[in-house]
This record gives structure tokens, sequence and C-alpha cells, in this order.
């Protein structure tokens, strides 16, 4: 097996204030990776420094073998990364059409007629502007956005977030099956319980360090961490 | 109405500026002081190169010349500078365009040139219709439908629905596989095309002066002020306000034609803060 992606002592700061103090992690081909941890953890500032969004001062990042540490998004994405940031970020003045029209078209089984198949449902919306969307809809076009890119690794920033129960297991199908795809998969969560129930390993970050890395069936029998994860995923 | 006809013809010139300049300040976050002078090298590009390709030719070309340039200028320029303070990028343009207006002097001399037009286009159309001129259908038919493209390229095209994503979310969209390297040098080359054609139009209507640019640069500002920052059709829209109500109050209270200007923004501003079409969203 080789790595897609191979976070190794990265160092991530806002302005002045450090965030990430050498966090390493790694997504292996095919496998489905939970990044799991409690509020302000830094899971999204992990997300973002992989996308470059904000670039880590120190440690690298490689994706498919190859160092993409500081470059740029559009490279990282392109390289074969489709991102599902946090809060969807869909574009809400625009229609879901022209939302999926932002990110170039990279061949592959992925392609504007095949994610309205997978998600028959922003078919029908499809003249809606992004911001008439429910919080569900908004999570499936965020993830079809991400798709159409035909990405290797898929990275979710807390897609439940917000969700009906209903909803966010329509959503854990879905990346179910891109992982049966093939996809590798990266899914960052506060709801340990639900990101376990898919991940094949587990990785939990408290501030700004890793703290347990490893199966996630052993993560999930650990009653003391779980409890400790599980405090916040109800609150939130 | 023959005031207003006047008025709306500088009006034209106004809103093609405030476009370019709204563009490039929605996706580039750049307040570009160097329009002006960017417009007024479309006019100097025009007016060296008609002897060769003739009126029309120099129309469709020169814009180009001042895209031209202005890519060098985004690339090796602003480009360094964004993600900065604003601060940073005002300020480089402001100095550009003293230095640019500065080399139009030197390379075209200071005193004005006149800018031939084709006889046909240069005659009043009857005697009841003194004001209008076949150069000024010309012009409103040129503005129109150069605006009219640009509206059907942002709303329908790839590079145009991430220009509009861009506006609202750069950060987002470049992390979705979108090289904003290239789509903000496409957006500010868009401007400065706008800015270029301008300055020909102008050229061929109100003559050719180093100063050009810059004396109409600050209304295409207030013109995005009063349409609403944000919104291009708001631009297009407050630069015909101002143009108009600056050409009626020439023709009745001369000295107090470009103070309505400001009156005008003053107003607005009091009245509706976020201007004409402000936060109506973008393009709406
Ligand atoms: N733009 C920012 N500027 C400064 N500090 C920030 C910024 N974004 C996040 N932080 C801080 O960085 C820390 C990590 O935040 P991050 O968003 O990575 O956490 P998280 O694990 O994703 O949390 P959540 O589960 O709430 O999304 C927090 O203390 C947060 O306050
Ligand atoms: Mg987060």
């Amino acid at each position: 097996m080789s790595a897609v992606l191979e976070i190794d002592g990265v160092h991530t700061y806002y302005g002045k204030s450090h965030i990430l103090h050498g966090v390493s992690l790694k997504v292996e081909e095919g496998e489905l990776v939970a990044l799991l941890g409690r509020n302000g953890a830094g899971k999204t500032t992990t997300m973002r420094s992989v996308m470059s969004l904000t670039p880590p001062k120190a440690g690298s990042v490689k994706l498919f073998g190859r160092d993409l540490t500081r470059a740029s998004p559009h490279k990282i994405a392109v390289s074969g990364v489709g991102y599902v940031p946090e809060g969807r970020k869909i574009f809400g003045h625009m229609s879901v059409h022209e939302n999926l029209q932002v990110p170039p078209e990279i061949s592959g089984p992925w392609n504007i007629e095949t994610v309205y198949e997978l998600f028959p449902r922003l078919y029908e919306r499809r003249a809606s502007k992004g911001g008439r969307l429910s919080g569900g809809e908004q999570e499936m076009l965020a993830i079809a956005r991400a798709l159409l890119l035909n990405p290797k690794l898929l990275i979710l920033d807390e897609p439940s977030q917000g969700l009906a129960p209903v909803i966010v297991q329509e959503v854990m199908r879905t990346i179910a099956r891109m992982k049966k795809e093939g996809m590798s998969v990266l899914l960052v969560e506060q709801n340990a319980m639900l990101a376990l129930q898919l991940a094949d390993r587990a990785y939990v970050l408290a501030d700004g360090e890793m703290v347990y890395s490893g199966d996630a069936a052993t993560l999930k029998a650990d009653k003391a961490r779980m409890e400790s994860l599980a405090g916040v995923s109800h609150a939130a | 109405m023959y005031s207003a006809f006047n008025g709306l013809i500088v009006g034209i010139f106004y809103a093609l500026m405030a476009l370019g300049l709204s563009l490039i300040l929605g996706l580039n976050g750049v307040i570009n002081f160097a329009h002006g002078t960017f417009m007024a090298l479309g006019g100097y590009l025009a007016f060296t190169i008609e002897p060769y390709v003739g009126f029309w030719g120099s129309l469709i070309l020169a814009p180009f010349g001042a895209v031209v340039l202005g890519l060098l200028v985004e690339r090796i320029l602003i480009r360094p500078l964004y993600g900065r303070d604003p601060l940073f990028s005002l300020l480089l343009t402001f100095g550009l365009a003293m230095i640019m207006e500065d080399l139009i002097r030197t390379i075209w001399g200071s005193v004005g040139q006149p800018f031939a037009l084709p006889n046909y286009l240069n005659t009043p159309l009857s005697a009841s219709l003194f004001f209008l001129t076949g150069y000024r259908l010309v012009l409103i038919a040129i503005t129109i439908l150069v605006t009219g493209a640009l509206f059907a390229v942002l709303r329908y095209t790839r590079i145009g629905i991430r220009i509009r994503a861009g506006n609202a979310d750069l950060e987002t969209i470049s992390a979705m596989g979108v090289n904003i390297f290239f789509l903000r040098a496409a957006n500010f080359g868009i401007g400065i095309f706008l800015a270029g054609l301008a300055g020909i139009l102008a050229a061929g209507q109100l003559g050719l002066s180093p100063s050009i640019g810059s004396s109409l640069i600050m209304p295409s500002f207030v013109a995005i002020i009063v349409g609403g920052v944000g919104s291009l059709i708001g631009s297009v829209l407050g630069g015909l306000i101002i143009g108009i109500a600056s050409g009626i109050t020439a023709a009745f209270f001369p000295v107090a034609q470009e103070v309505v200007i400001y009156v005008i923004m003053a107003v607005v501003l009091v009245l509706r803060p976020r201007g004409l079409l402000g936060q109506e969203g973008l393009f709406e």
C-alpha cells in the first residue's frame, strides 16, 4: 500500500497564534480515515494546511507521493483532492448548476450529469440559488462539487454539522459508496461515533497535537477516550 | 434635452470606467488608481495607429494594446500585493498613475491632440438633431454591445461564473481547483479592456490630453459609490446618472457642473448609504 496523503510534523499558525504543533497523519490508498477531536482542537486547521489555504510554517504535506507543501491550493486540488469545506461554502448567490460549473472538470466517472444522477435532488433544484437550499442539499452540492474533480482523495470537514439524522445517514452512505468505489477518504468529525462507523483508522487531535492514532475499532472500544470525545459532540 | 444628451455621452465614459474599476475591485481587491491612465493610453495608442489601420482598426486594436500593458503591470507589480493590506495596491496604482501620465506626456507631448474621426461620423444627422452625430450613435451602440457581451460572459461562461464565485469567496474557488492567478489576471485584463475602449471613444469625442484619464477617474469612483459597491449594474447606472446630471447642470449653472457629482454622492450616501443597487447581491 502507498500513502495518498502523508502529513509530517506540521506546524501551522494564524498570524502569531501557533495552532498545530507538529501534526502527523497518513491516509493509505483506499482507506477511510477519521480525524476526531473536540471543538477548536485544530481539525479544520489541519485540513487547511493540507489544502494550503493556511500553509504550514514547518513540516511537510505529501500527496500521492509528491511533496505539495505550500503549493497553490488549485494545484493541490487538481492533483486529485476533492475538498468539502467546513460549513460547505456554497456560492449562495449562484444557482446549483452554476455552483457545479466552478470546478474544472477532470475526466473520469464523475461529471455534471453523473453527479446529478447521484443526487437527483440537486437536479430538481438545479435552478435554485445555493443559498436557498436546505443544509442537506447544500452538503450534497458541496460533495458533488468536489467529485467533479474526480479526486483520488476526498476530504470532508464535518459533513454532518447541523443536519437532521436521516440526512446524516444519507451523507454517510454516500461517503461509504465513494470508499467502495476506491476513493481514499479523510473524514473530519466532532461526532466520533458517527465517523467510527465507517472508518478503518482514526486519529484524535487535542489542542493542536495528535493524541491518538490507531484502529477505529480499538478507539471505539476505549470507553474513557470515547467519553471525552462524545462529551462535546452531543453538545455541539 | 440637448444638455442631458451631452451628459449621457460623458456618463457612458464614466460607466465604462466604473464597470472596469468595479470588476477589478471585486475580484482583485485592488482600487485601481491607474485605471484612468490605462484609459488615456487606449486613446493615445488609437491615435498613433489610426493613420495605419483607420478609425475602425484602431477601435478594435488599441484596447488590446492597453490590455497587454495591463497584464504586464498585473503580473509584475500587482500580483505580489494580493492578500496584503489593500493600502499597498492603492499606493502602488496611485504612483503608477503618475508615472504613466508623465510617460504619456513624454511620448505624445503635454498639449492635447485632436483625434481625427472619419467625416461621415462627425457630421450631425440633421439640423434639428444637431447634437446627434453618427459618432455618438456608434459610441452608444458599441457601449451597449460591449456591456451586453460582458454581462453575458459573466452569466453564461465558465470564466464568468468563476469570476462571480471568486468575488464571493476566492479561497473556496481555489480549493475547488480554479487557478485564481489566471482568473485574477483575466479579470484585470477585462477591466483594462473597458478602460482602453473608453479612452478611444472619449478621444473621438473630447480630444486627447495626458490628463484625460485623471479627470475622468474621480467621477468614475463616485459612480461606483452612487451605484453601490459590488453591483456592476449599479456602476453603469451610477455613471449614467452623474454624467446626465452634470450635463444638465453645465447648461444652466456651468460652474457647478463638477460639484453636482459630489452633491449627488453625498445625497445618496445620506439617504441610502449602500448606494442605489448595493447589497442586492452581485450582478443581479
Ligand atoms: N482564522 C483564525 N484566526 C485565528 N485563530 C483561529 C482561526 N481559525 C481558527 N482559529 C483557532 O484555531 C484553533 C483550532 O481551530 P480549528 O477550526 O482548526 O478547530 P476544529 O478542530 O476544526 O474545531 P471545530 O470542531 O469547532 O470545527 C481554535 O482555537 C480556533 O480558535
Ligand atoms: Mg472545524
